[in-house]
This record gives structure tokens, C-alpha cells and sequence, in this order.
């Protein structure tokens, strides 16, 4: 059992060494394969390219990883006569490379679960055939690669610039340890409160003040530092892409290129992690529905290559994602008659507007259902999944320039800045990055419209919700004095409580399974006087309103 | 002619139920049944027993949270040394009304499953060791009614203690509904 254990984290630990290089490495093929179809034939990236190949297939061998370690080795071969053949270069033997180091990737991610050769010997004897069909074995032998010192170096799991790898789920642990602290010291300030009013001023009381406001300053910064180790940049999720626009491009072909931008933007991992299906979604329907035929793009003036642009930003304390092609743009009147056949409510004629109901269950906007896209689940899935990150997603359009996503996302789910709202005396929180705006309201100004509470806030009619109703805390219906508006994509929503107690930044424990998944609760947490409270699906109570 | 009631053999029929009898409190001779280590709890106006080893601890009752929309029978979380804590009704659960917490209200803190949960009760007796041939089936009408978690009654000396499984009543995944 050691044995297996010792050999479970070896994998572990060639999958996190290897992966980030064969990605690397079919990015670059990429950029080749584009280059030479453009008619430049220059193979100079492939040298490094091909001593990267080289360390693969060193520490495929090394696990006894049989396939991986013979595909690595076709690759190299074929990067040896590429670049010592010039006339080998066509789009045909680049686009070979791309496949090889596309299934090297696969290989080496599903290392863990199998070993399926069958893959890895069709390609081997497809290179085989390849460079037996040209001419004869390469000129020159290629010259000797110097990666010994830079592996020993990575062995150790320290590299030049002093960083060490550690297993997330430590990263977790701390995390949970410093949520536990957060919790704890949150309690303090009441503690402080009660000794004053018995103990009214006196020093020791100040000094204990003091030392209260200095922990709390460094726990804020301890949690900045914590929180910085869990980012990673997102070029991480990006360099997956442009393999499977590629693909996706090739199946339905079209020309069709990726370009991704601000690949340094830093995000929780585990953000990243959930980030990666939607944006699968988003980019096959970009490539399946939103970008023409090349003929067509043709006709219409355009260059005949499509671009999909992948960008990533930091704004304030959420990161912003951009998924944008210049295709068709959304069809605006097929997406209001879907949407009418489907019954539902259309707000206003304005393409924004019905743009956003691309997001709604059952709206597509392809003609046909194809393999991946069009069966109308991409979107409203993609959406469901962004929200559930307490994101947003929106989208805009233009017909004949094309069509954006713009995702909006928090940098980190563990602790979530919160409004504390009290209904009925049972507090709330409310993840402000959902709160638009908060007022006092005079019962007056709510008005019943159709058995409906409306409010006018900034010149439209806003849906109200009474708290108490909403959430089941009381049974005769108050007089609410406050009003949250709460902000999901596109759409508001008024939720009327009985008093604001104050922003805190909450530490975001999840629903026992006992609990089922409530309607309107995303999760828990425990408030500086120890009672826990749930945390509001804010997305959920805007969403409502139209049931 | 009658029966004489007892034989100086001592074979009549009432020497045969003595017998009975006194193997039934004493069984000096006999091995001993293997015993049941129960928590007995109060829930409404009857006493409730579960097995020891499904219990982590009996907590006070501090603030109980409640979820809008949870299952039935969930009245709500609580916190648990910094440990979220799903609580159930068990009032509910077995019938009977809701409760309304009084100072000698406990959680009784069960494992079951992998999972942790606090359960409601009115009050908590004691821990007893009950012989397990102490223990009849339930009455037909309560089996029908609450279902298979309901194991058997207790008899002790004036007290009935239903014994509930607690592995039974709490599947995996959410609580049913009833």
C-alpha cells in the first residue's frame, strides 16, 4: 500500500510537472501551424520546441509511461526532419505536430486513470509513414540538449526563482484554520462592549482596544497573503482553449483563430476550476453558431480567418472575462419569436434586452442541432454555472460585427464581502457584489401593480419582494423600512427588510447535505456573536420574480 | 374433579409460571442477555432511546438558525464549537408536535452515516444498560405509522422506551419528507 501511495504521488507530481509544458508545447505548434499556412516557413521555434519534447519523454520514460514516452519521441523525430527539411514544412506535417502534442496533452492528464496505448501506436506509425514518405532521414544528427541541470533543479521542487510546490489541499486547510480565527476574533469586539459598559473607561481597557484594532489589521493582511497564495493566472485555463477552437473550428469547417489577452490576470484556483466548463460552452457556440463559413465571410468583405478573442482584466476587486468573436452577431428577431414560442416574457423591443434572453432555458440561436452546440443548453447552463460563482454574465451584439460575453467574476469565493440584513429578527447576508443600492422606504411609495409590489426606483417599475414572505420568517406580513436592491446580471430586484446591520466579510461555509439545497441560500456562516446566519442566493431572489 | 392448584411435587400449573417468573427477574443460572447502551431522551409525553455508539456528545441548546425552504423536519443549524451543525426536529419526525425549547432542551449530537447531526429533544434521562430480552417488537399500529426506524420497545421497570435506529431513520441525503 505505501508502494501504491508513493507511486499515486509520483504521478501526482509528473501530472503537475508535465501538463503545463505539453500545453505550452501545442500552443507553440499552434502559432506554427498558422505561421506556415501563411506561407512562413521558418521552423526556429521548433528547436526549443523540440528540447521540450525531449524532457517529456524523459520523464514519461522515467514513470514507465510507456505511450506517452512513444509519442513524445514520434514528435521529436518529426521536429528533427522539419527543421533540418525545409521543403518537409507544409501546413500538413504542422498540423500532424499539432494533433501529437494534443494527444501528448491528453495522455499526460488522464495519466492517473489509464494507459490506453492504442491512441499513441496509431500516431507513432502515422509519423512513421510520414517521414518515411519524405525524403531521406534527417541531414544532420540534431545537436545535444543541456536539460539535465534544469530537471535536477525542478526535482528538488525548488526552482531559480525560489518558489516551492505545495498540494492545494494544504492551501485549503489554511485557509479553513484562518476562517476558523476570522470567526473567533470577530466575537472580540462584543466581548470589548460588554466589559466596558461594566467596567467603564480605564486603561487596561484602551490597551485591550488597541490591541483588538492591531489584530484585526493583521488579520486582514493575513488573509490578503493567504488569499494571494491561492491565485493562479488564467492563462492556466486559457492554454487549453486553443486546442479545442482548433478542433471544434476543424469539424465545422472554418477558419478560425484565438487570441487570448491578459493571461496574467490572477484568480482563486478554485474559481478557475468552475470557470472551465462555461467557457467551453461559450467558445464552441462562438466557433459552432457565431462565426460564418469562410465563403461567406468572403462575400461579405471580412478576412476570411474568424478571430475569437479570449481576454481576461482585473477591475477593482472582481475579474472581468471577455469572450468575443467578430462573426453574424445575434440574430435579434429569431431570439424574440424562440422566446415567444416558449412563452416567456419579452420586456422590451430593444436588442439589449432581447439579447439577454439567449440566457433563458430552451433559446437557441442556431438553425440546426450539431454535435456540440445548438440543442439550447450551452448558454443557460454556462449562465446557471457563472451565477452559482456569484458572477455575471451579459451580452452584447452587434449583427454583421460580431458577438461579446462579458463575465464578470469574484477573485475568491471563501470570504465573501457581505451586507447583514434583519428580517423578522433572523439576520441575513447578502454578498454585496448582488447589492445595487440600499434606501430607507416609506411603505407609501410601494405600490401594488397586478397583486404585485412595485417600486419606482430610477425612473422604471422594480419588482419588491417582502422578506418575511420571501423567506418564510414570520407569518403576518410588516412594514418593512428598509429596501435592498438586489442586482443580477441584467436584472433588479427589490427585497424590503426590517433593518441594515452592516457590511462584513463572511466566511462562506457550505449546506450539510441534510439540508438539501434550499431555495434562495447559497451556504452559511457564523456571525461575530457566534449565531449563524444564512447567506442569500442573490441571484436566486431576482430570478424569482418572474415565478 | 378439580385440579388440585399445587402438587407437593411442586408440578402444578402456577409453580410453572412462578418458575417462569423468577427466571424472568433474577435468571441467576441462566447467561445473561447481551445489553443494549442506550441515551434515553424525552420527546412530547414518551421516552425515546438510541443507541450510544451513534452519539457524539449532548449539547445545550444555543441558537438555532433556521434555513428558509429546508426539508421538513430540519428546524434549522446551529453552532457547534465553530462547526455548522444541521439540527433535526425529532418531535416532528416521530409525530408528534413541534417543541418549544425549554432549559432542559438538549441536541443530542448523533453520527450516522459519515454525517454529523443534532437532534432535538426535549430533555436527556441517562444512559442505561438494557438487557436486549427485555426489548418486544413495537405495537403493529406504530410500526405502520413510523415506518422501520421504530426497532422495539423497552420494558423497564414502570418506564416503555422506544428504541429508534437511528442508521434507519437517517438515510443518506436530504431528510426525507415524511
Amino acid at each position: 500500500m505505501d508502494r501504491d501511495n508513493a507511486f499515486a504521488e509520483l504521478i501526482h507530481e509528473y501530472i503537475a510537472e508535465c501538463l503545463p509544458v505539453a500545453e505550452g508545447v501545442t500552443e507553440a505548434l499552434l502559432r506554427v501551424e498558422r505561421q506556415w499556412r501563411d506561407g512562413d516557413r521558418e521552423a526556429e521555434e521548433l528547436t526549443a520546441l523540440k528540447g521540450q519534447l525531449h524532457t517529456l519523454k524523459g520523464n514519461s520514460a522515467m514513470m514507465g509511461l510507456r505511450p506517452m514516452q512513444a509519442v513524445a519521441h514520434a514528435l521529436e523525430d518529426l521536429c528533427a526532419r522539419l527543421i533540418a527539411d525545409p521543403s518537409a514544412r507544409t501546413p500538413d506535417s504542422a498540423a500532424l505536430l499539432v494533433e501529437g502534442s494534443g494527444l501528448l496533452t491528453d495522455l499526460i492528464r488522464a495519466a492517473r486513470e489509464t494507459d490506453d496505448a492504442t491512441a499513441a501506436e496509431v500516431f507513432v506509425a502515422r509519423v512513421r509513414a510520414a517521414l518515411q514518405a519524405g525524403a531521406s532521414e534527417p541531414a544532420e544528427k540534431p545537436p545535444p540538449l543541456r536539460l539535465e541541470r534544469r530537471r535536477a533543479d525542478r526535482r528538488s521542487g525548488i526552482d531559480a526563482g525560489g518558489t516551492i510546490r505545495v498540494d492545494f489541499r494544504q492551501l485549503d486547510t489554511l485557509l479553513e484554520i484562518f476562517g476558523e480565527a476570522m470567526i473567533e476574533q470577530s466575537g472580540l469586539p462584543n466581548v470589548h462592549r460588554r466589559l466596558r459598559a461594566i467596567l467603564g473607561h480605564c486603561d487596561e481597557l484602551a490597551e485591550l482596544d488597541r490591541a483588538v484594532g492591531a489584530l484585526g489589521a493583521t488579520m486582514k493582511r493575513l488573509e490578503g497573503a493567504l488569499m494571494h497564495t491561492r491565485l493562479l493566472p488564467i492563462s492556466s485555463v486559457f492554454a487549453r482553449y486553443a486546442r479545442m477552437v482548433r478542433d471544434v473550428a476543424r469539424d465545422e469547417r472554418k477558419l478560425v483563430r484565438l487570441i487570448t489577452e491578459g493571461g496574467d490576470t490572477m484568480l482563486d484556483k478554485t474559481i478557475l476550476d468552475r470557470l472551465g466548463e462555461p467557457l467551453v460552452h461559450l467558445l464552441t457556440n462562438a466557433v459552432v453558431h457565431g462565426v460564418e463559413p469562410e465563403a461567406e465571410r468572403r462575400r461579405l468583405g471580412k478576412p476570411p480567418e474568424a478571430t475569437l478573442t479570449l481576454r481576461a482584466a482585473t477591475v477593482a476587486d472582481r475579474a472581468v472575462v471577455v469572450v468575443s468573436d467578430d462573426g453574424r452577431g445575434l440574430d435579434s428577431g429569431r431570439i424574440a419569436d424562440r422566446a415567444r414560442a416558449l412563452g416567456l416574457e419579452i420586456r422590451s423591443d430593444a436588442p439589449e434586452d432581447i439579447h439577454q434572453l439567449i440566457f433563458a432555458q430552451g433559446v437557441s440561436t442556431a438553425d440546426q442541432v450539431t454535435e456540440l452546440a445548438g440543442r439550447g443548453v450551452g448558454l443557460d447552463a454556462a449562465a446557471v454555472a457563472i451565477h452559482a460563482l456569484g458572477g455575471s454574465i451579459e451580452v452584447r451584439s452587434a449583427p454583421g460585427e460580431g458577438t461579446a460575453f462579458i463575465l464578470s467574476l469574484p477573485l475568491t469565493l471563501a470570504i465573501v464581502r457581505s451586507l447583514i440584513v434583519e428580517v423578522d429578527r433572523e439576520r441575513f447576508a447578502v454578498p454585496l457584489s448582488h447589492v445595487a443600492e440600499t434606501s430607507r422606504v416609506e411603505p407609501a411609495t410601494v405600490h401594488e401593480v397586478g397583486g404585485r409590489g412595485v417600486l419606482l426606483w430610477r425612473g422604471s417599475a422594480l419588482g419588491v419582494a417582502d422578506g418575511g414572505a420571501l423567506l418564510g420568517t414570520a407569518t403576518r406580513s410588516a412594514e418593512r423600512n428598509y429596501c435592498v436592491v438586489l442586482v443580477a446580471g441584467p436584472r433588479h430586484r427589490a427585497l424590503l427588510v426590517d433593518r441594515l446591520i452592516g457590511h462584513q466579510d463572511v466566511v462562506v461555509k457550505g449546506l450539510d447535505p441534510a439540508l438539501g439545497r434550499p431555495h434562495l441560500v447559497s451556504g452559511t456562516t457564523i456571525l461575530g456573536d457566534g449565531r449563524v446566519a444564512c447567506i442569500l442566493d442573490a441571484a436566486g431572489v431576482v430570478a424569482r420574480e418572474a415565478a | 374433579m378439580s385440579l388440585p392448584l399445587r402438587t407437593p411435587a411442586g408440578q402444578g400449573p402456577l409453580a410453572f409460571a412462578d418458575e417462569l417468573s423468577a427466571q424472568a427477574t433474577a435468571a441467576p443460572d441462566q447467561p445473561a442477555a447481551p445489553l443494549l447502551h442506550l441515551i434515553a431522551f424525552q420527546l412530547d409525553r414518551e421516552e425515546y432511546g438510541v443507541a450510544v455508539s451513534s452519539v457524539r456528545e449532548v449539547s445545550r441548546v444555543t441558537d438555532i438558525t433556521r434555513v428558509p425552504h429546508a426539508p421538513e423536519h430540519i428546524r434549522g443549524v446551529m453552532n457547534l464549537r465553530g462547526r455548522i451543525l444541521p439540527v433535526l426536529e425529532l418531535r416532528t419526525r416521530v409525530g408528534h408536535p413541534p417543541l418549544v425549547p425549554g432549559p432542559k432542551a438538549r441536541v443530542v449530537v448523533a453520527e450516522v452515516h459519515g454525517r454529523v447531526i443534532g437532534l432535538l429533544v426535549d430533555a436527556v434521562a441517562q444512559v442505561l444498560k438494557v438487557p436486549s430480552d427485555r426489548v418486544v417488537p413495537p405495537p403493529d399500529d406504530a410500526r405502520a405509522a413510523a415506518a422501520d426506524y421504530l426497532t422495539g420497545v423497552a420494558q423497564l421497570d414502570q418506564r416503555l422506551i422506544i428504541l429508534l435506529d437511528l442508521e434507519r431513520m437517517l438515510q443518506p441525503g436530504p431528510v426525507p419528507h415524511a
